[in-house]
């Protein structure tokens, strides 16, 4: 039984139907990407699979479980963790109440452990402990809105561009911890524009196109794919 | 299909038990390290000041210069602290723009006028006033809710003109629905407060029972910005899609802070009907709901100081620049101000007091956005950081 299941999902926002039937497994303990352009209706599904946005039709199933209808905090609770396009982060506050709010749920000593453990991941966070949110450089915010979902020890992490307005060497580092996270242990569902540092860190991937899937493979079928390399690598 | 469904809620909650470790674990406030750093930060900050202020707010009354016009204006400032207390949980700590506030006061002050006015036409239980306080603040607190509910999904201005409407329809309805609230001649001989023989009718009294019911409601309403509820709250203004995404219900914490803040609202409304002993609708008009944010955001929007500051600027100082001496001092300016008569000054900026409102507003927007006291965050913590 795979992990999270997409079963011919749409969804949208009113008459824009960003999501037309979408259907996309995830195991436990892999990192899938789903890469595709702008508009494409990434970041639609996986507002659909936390419950930011409810699907018009077709089922989210995790662990077997139909999570179609559920509210967010539910699925919180469920063990999925999403880290929002561009962020989210609470600017005007703390890098560490950032953190504590991450394990909203939890609570508990075990709390600060975790809140040490995404500091020796990301130890830039640790120098910047007690300052505002909002006064991150951009590759701080990614790692802390990385941290603060880890925060919830999520069973599937959803990440929604993290490349997104990064330096390269950034894009690497960033792109670096989350194959780390995914070594030890966190499923991972990634959305990217930046398709070669996705494939690079993914098993398997899937192209979605104007809210449909078009092509899928692992992440070495999907570099190698003669479409992928036109539409999305760079090469002509 | 049901049972599907009672499989899957079933099987949440287990996962819900392994994540957070057991209900019990998710119902314990945050980790120790804040903690430890709030302690500190309170330690420091709070009683020393607190005991000074509240000390010197009770001996107000011994002051000689202290007379009853000085007062009855501290207990209306007083009554107006309770409201800004109230809006601020709303509009300071959740970030809902509520500009019908004024229909929780006035639920307040019907409640206890329906159930103890001899004026009553329907209702009518000789409750007594400190009795009249849990009812008050249990129908407040579901009249918030109730005007929540339909709320929820807007957000900023939307939800700002629906509030203002509900105010409204609160008054109208006092107007209208004669059979319970007597309409437009509204409820008169409202008892005072009673307790085994002592009436609350002196000013100085009223004053007291004011300072202390502020000091009680500014210590519990620091304490839910404390918990997690508070938690919930800012992690709400801040972003509520980001809120629930890290599992924030936020449809239970935005019917909260209505819930808390209308109860009291209608506090304030109890005092309200107890002192003036009359309660009709034109004391519950758009006017108080505005003055009310106008107090919260002057005085610093989730700030408990700046709405004591806010209170004494836009309701006291009114009064104060009314008062005979007032125009004495101001007359001293005469012999240098020509074509003007100086002492007539203050009463003109009474009675401009609006312009002089907006003005301030405009002003503080512009220069302090963060209002006169800012909360106390995160520009308190900033300097800690640089000093590590």
């Amino acid at each position: 039984m795979p992990l999270l299941a997409l079963e011919s999902l749409h969804a949208g926002y009113g008459a824009i139907r960003a999501v037309r039937g979408i259907s996309l497994e995830v195991e436990a303990g892999e990192t899938v990407c789903l890469i595709g352009s702008n508009g494409a209706g990434k970041s639609t599904t996986l507002r659909a699979i936390s419950g930011l946005v409810r699907p018009s039709a077709g089922r989210v199933r995790f662990e077997g479980c139909d999570i179609t209808r559920m509210r967010p905090h539910d699925i919180v609770a469920a063990g999925i963790s999403h880290v929002p396009e561009g962020r989210g982060i609470f600017a005007r506050l703390t890098v560490t109440e950032n953190l504590d709010l991450g394990a909203y749920l939890r609570g508990g000593p075990e709390v600060a452990e975790d809140v040490a453990r995404v500091f020796e991941t990301f130890p830039r966070l640790r120098e910047r402990a007690r300052q505002t949110a909002g006064t991150l450089s951009g590759g701080e915010q990614q790692m802390l809105a990385i941290g603060r979902a880890l925060m919830a020890r999520p069973r599937l992490l959803l990440l929604d561009e993290p490349s997104m307005g990064l330096s390269p060497i950034l894009t690497q580092l960033i792109f670096e911890r989350v194959r780390q996270i995914n070594e030890e242990g966190t499923t991972i569902l990634l959305v990217e524009q930046n398709a070669t540092s996705a494939l690079e860190v993914s098993h398997r991937g899937y192209v979605i196109e104007s809210g449909e899937i078009v092509i899928t493979g692992t992440g070495e079928e999907l570099a190698a794919d003669p479409r992928v390399k036109r539409a999305y690598l760079g090469e002509l | 299909m049901r049972e599907l469904q009672e499989g899957a809620d079933r099987r949440l909650r287990a996962w819900r038990g392994r994540a957070a470790g057991g209900a019990a674990l998710a119902a314990q406030p945050w980790h120790a390290a804040r903690e430890r750093l709030r302690a500190a930060e309170e330690r420091t900050r709070l009683p020393i000041a607190n005991v000074l202020v509240l000390v010197v707010a009770l001996s107000l009354p011994f002051w000689p210069v202290i007379d009853s016009r000085w007062l009855r204006i501290l207990v209306l400032v007083g009554i107006f602290v309770v409201l800004g207390l109230g809006l601020n949980i709303v509009v300071g700590y959740a970030g809902l723009l509520d500009l019908g506030f004024v229909a929780f006061f006035a639920t307040g002050a019907y409640t206890y006028a329906i159930l103890s006015s001899p004026a009553s036409p329907a209702l009518q239980a000789d409750l007594n006033w400190w009795l009249a306080i849990p009812v008050v603040l249990a129908v407040g607190s579901v009249v918030g809710v109730l005007l929540g509910l339909p709320v929820l999904p807007l957000r900023g201005d939307y939800l700002a003109i629906v509030t203002l409407g509900f105010g409204e329809i609160v008054r109208i309805l006092l107007l209208n629905v004669v059979g319970l609230t007597n309409g437009a001649q509204g409820l008169f001989n409202i008892p005072r407060p009673e307790f085994a023989g002592w009436v609350l009718e002196a000013l100085d009294h009223w004053y007291w029972v004011l300072v202390l019911a502020s000091f009680i409601l500014a210590f519990a309403v620091g304490r839910m910005r404390a918990s997690r509820m508070g938690r919930a709250w800012e992690a709400i203004r801040e972003d509520e899609d980001v809120a629930a995404g890290m599992g924030v219900n936020t449809v239970k914490y935005k019917l909260l802070a209505f819930a808390m803040g209308a109860a009291i609202g209608a506090f304030g409304g109890l005092v309200f009907a107890g002192f003036f002993t009359f309660v009709n609708p034109s004391s519950f008009t758009l006017l108080v709901s505005i003055n009310v944010l106008s107090i919260v955001v002057i005085g610093g929007m989730g700030s408990t100081p700046g709405v004591v500051l806010g209170a004494l600027i836009l309701i006291g100082l009114p009064e104060v620049l009314q008062f005979d001496e007032t125009s004495r001092l101001l007359s001293l300016f005469n012999p240098i101000v020509p074509f003007a008569d100086t002492s007539l000054w203050g009463r003109q900026l009474a009675s401009a007091r609006f312009i002089v409102f907006g003005l301030m507003l405009v002003a503080v927007m512009a220069l302090r956005p963060q209002g006169i006291f800012a909360a106390a965050r995160p520009q308190v913590r900033l300097p800690r950081a640089s000093g590590r």
